[in-house]
């Protein structure tokens, strides 16, 4: 059993321990616990929290908790993420299969608003990956900018993402797209996206809002006519995840886009 | 076929070698797989590279809004027009633009887009001489730029310079004193009659820095730093000062602190004047109303104009008494009126009386012009006038003495009602409750103890004649009546006296009433008896 960091106040404390919680566990060393996916890590204590490593330590970006574990000779800070304010860490907590988001990755991250979930992300794919983040918005813009001031690999464009070729020129092909734009017609935002910008092969998570699409239907069938769009434009969705107890009526879906076609023995 | 394919490090202008591999739209991805492959199938024939990041700016705005910049105008006449072959576009409203301008065949299509694809998953195979590295920085450098020229970025419109500078302009005041009183007490060894005569100090300096050493004050020429009479007893005193001797290095150095003094008073007066601009600049309404300084402090307090505008008015009232605040809400006790919009020019011109409303009212339209700066498109200071102007009426009504109110009919006298302390405890108060006229119910210290005695008296006379005779309550009503002559609140007593007579009513008053109550009904019990 791995020694665990020496407990700090606020409740982090614990040995390392790699419960099998759900899915969780073993991975990659880390305290308390690595997560399945990589880049992610689970602290422990009192209350349990979803954490990422922190690119720029010793900085809050919007007033969230950090906490730093000494490693050997030196400190590492994380920053704890808040599944109730970003869907990506509901759908991680919520235990969905695949993220691809990963260190090193190229993401488009469609929707990015303030910046919170692009700085997880962005902490995610650490200094080698590079995350384009999208936002029409100008206040938001404001925030973005001031967010890739300071971190590197975000790429801010204030541009709308239903026109693609308005951008073209500052983003190279992409791994992975995420999206989280809350528009009626996303799917097609992000069909266009993944036509101009996102390799083959690669993959898209989009969370869906079924109150944005069509608020009179239920969430099931708007999740459902959402993914046959999906598949008319050649995008493979793979899984399909509510966002409860979370969010309502959200849900996330992950696919591949143009897959490489199978090789039959 | 040419291909027009933009990057954040310049334009490239591609050849298709296999226009027949173009047909087959949903196969063209093969060819991309590899840059070797790539590199069969489209050639780089011209790629026009941006020397820094203005020129990319310059380029990609105009292709925002539309247009052709002359570069891309020069590129596609010298390149494609002697090509003769039709130019293929990512955007097609582009390709219009440049048919109409350059009358050159441009063609957008879905085969066109997958081409773009395929070139954009093998850029950098695909355009050798730039490195990926030198390609990231310019991508980074293009995109801040890109969403600055979006958001309007303005440059005189940041108010960090603000809050710098008036940091600055504290900092600068500490150490100007500091210098200064050393340089005082310096010079004052060799020459400490100076210091009393010439108090202002930057003309002390500029005294030293042009005479140097007591000898030389004869000689100097201090006309235009002093007026006549002081120039002479300044030329007195060196005649007959006690200060030492000291040798040309110490003065030298004397001299050396003066320069510098002077300097720094000067570059204060400058970062004055700077920091007046930028506040105009930047916040004209805040400016109007409450002044430079004031609304420099208050920007820097709160850190950004955004942040101080998200701020209530009572916030903004108390911005800067912060220690005071808590320390009375803590303890209960009233909270500061203001903060540092006392110091402004409003506040500073009424009574003391007064300047609690006035902060209050001034902290109220400041806000408002606080949010019309940090929100508003245009920087007209219009707004900021027209309530400075009314706030000032409103000083003037609440100076003059028989004013009217400020709201309502306008025909009454104002009147300010009596302000209770909040803190005061108020306890109930039981003399209220009945509003029969039982015995009065105030009643003076002295009084009650007077009429205790008296009482206690009557008391044991009724007790010795309850024995003897009948009708006593009579009697010693009589001797009541004749002991009251002596007293002076005749008033009282008979209203007492009748009272018991009457009615067995209980006294809602205190316990004086009582013992003619105890006294009252042992008699009553005799009578019954």
């Amino acid at each position: 059993m791995k020694p665990g960091f020496s407990p700090r106040g606020g409740g982090f404390g614990g040995r390392g321990g790699f419960g099998d919680r759900g899915g969780r566990g073993g991975g990659r060393g880390g305290f308390g616990g690595g997560h399945r996916h990589e880049g992610v890590f689970i602290c422990r204590g009192k209350e349990d929290a979803l954490v990422t490593k922190n690119l720029v330590p010793g900085e809050s970006v919007y007033g969230e908790k950090r906490v730093s574990i000494a490693e050997g000779d030196d400190k590492i800070e994380y920053r704890a993420w808040n599944p109730f304010r970003s869907k990506l860490a509901a759908a991680i907590l919520g235990g969905i299969d695949q993220i691809h988001i990963k260190p090193g990755a190229k993401v488009l991250y469609l929707g990015a608003a303030s910046g919170t979930t692009v700085s997880h992300v962005s902490d995610i794919v650490g200094p080698d990956g590079l995350v384009y983040a999208v936002e029409f918005s100008h206040r938001s813009g404001r925030d973005l900018i001031n967010l890739a001031k300071k971190r590197t690999n975000i790429i801010p464009v204030i541009e709308d993402a239903r026109h693609p070729h308005k951008y073209r020129m500052l983003i190279a092909m992409v791994d992975v797209i995420f999206a989280d734009v809350a528009q009626p017609d996303q799917t097609r935002i992000v069909a266009l996206n993944a036509h101009t910008f996102l390799r083959n092969g690669g993959h898209f998570v989009i969370s869906i809002k079924a109150n944005c699409i069509d608020s009179t239907a239920s969430a099931e069938a708007v999740f459902a006519s959402e993914v046959k769009k999906m598949q008319q434009e050649n995008m493979k969705p793979q899984e399909q995840l509510t966002l409860e107890p979370y969010e309502r009526d959200h849900a996330v879906v992950v696919g591949v886009y143009r897959p490489p076609p199978k090789v039959k023995n | 076929m040419l291909v027009l394919f933009e990057t954040s490090v310049g334009y490239a202008i591609f050849k298709v070698l296999n226009e027949k591999k173009l047909q087959e739209v949903d196969s063209l991805w093969k060819e991309f797989e590899t840059p070797e492959k790539a590199n069969k199938i489209v050639k780089l024939k011209h790629f026009e590279k941006f020397q820094d990041t203005a020129e990319a700016l310059a380029a990609f705005t105009a292709l925002m809004e539309g247009k052709i910049n002359k570069q891309l105008k020069k590129v596609l006449k010298k390149i494609v027009k002697e090509a003769h072959e039709p130019l293929a576009v990512a955007d097609a409203k582009l390709g219009g633009v440049i048919k109409e301008k350059l009358n050159l065949s441009c063609i957008h299509s879905p085969v066109v887009n997958e081409l773009m694809r395929g070139i954009r998953s093998q850029m950098d195979g695909l355009i050798p001489g730039v490195e990926p590295r030198e390609m990231a920085a310019m991508c980074l450098g293009l995109a801040h730029s890109l969403s600055r020229y979006r958001l309007k970025f303005s440059a005189d419109k940041v108010d960090t310079m603000i809050v710098q500078a008036i940091s600055l302009l504290d900092d600068l005041d500490k150490e100007l004193n500091n210098y200064i009183m050393r340089c005082r007490e310096w010079y004052g060894w060799h020459f400490p009659e100076l210091g009393k005569i010439i108090s202002d100090n930057l003309t002390y300096c500029k005294c030293l820095q042009k005479v140097g050493d007591r000898k030389n004050y004869a000689s100097a020429q201090l006309s235009e730093l002093l007026p006549e009479e002081v120039e002479a007893e300044v030329k007195a005193a060196a005649e007959i000062s006690m200060g030492t001797e000291v040798s040309e290095e110490d003065i030298c150095n004397i001299l050396h602190l003066c320069t510098q003094v002077i300097e720094i008073s000067e570059y204060r007066t400058q970062l004055y004047e700077y920091l007046q601009n930028r506040m105009m600049a930047i916040a004209p309404n805040v400016t109007v109303m409450v002044g430079e300084l004031v609304g420099a402090r208050l920007i820097a307090h709160a850190g950004s104009l955004l942040n101080l505008a998200k701020h209530a008015a009572s916030t903004v009232q108390i911005l800067g008494a912060e220690k005071a605040l808590f320390r009375a809400l803590k303890s209960r006790r009233d909270t500061p009126k203001y903060g540092l919009i006392y110091h402004a020019s409003l506040v500073g011109q009424t009574s003391p009386k007064h300047k609690g409303k006035i902060s209050r009212m001034l902290a109220a339209k400041t806000v408002l012009a606080i949010r019309y700066d940090a929100f508003g498109e245009d920087s007209s200071s219009a707004m900021g006038v027209e309530n400075r102007a009314k706030l000032e009426a409103r000083l003037r009504t609440l100076e003059d003495r028989g004013i009217r109110k400020i709201s309502g009919t306008g025909k009454a006298l104002a009147k300010a009602e009596k302000y209770e302390h909040k803190s005061e405890v108020k306890t109930y108060d039981p003399s209220g409750d009945s509003t029969l006229p039982t015995c009065s119910k105030k009643r003076k210290i002295e009084e009650v103890d007077k009429e205790d005695e008296v009482i206690e008296k009557k008391a044991k006379k009724a007790k010795i004649k309850v024995k003897v005779e009948e009708e006593e309550e009579e009697e010693v009503i009589e001797e009541e009546e004749t002991s009251v002559k002596k007293k002076k609140k005749k008033d009282k007593k008979k209203h007492i006296k009748e009272e018991p007579l009457s009615e067995e009513e209980p006294c809602t008053s205190t316990a004086v009433p009582s013992p003619e109550k105890k006294k009252k009904k042992k008699k009553k019990k005799d009578n019954e008896d």
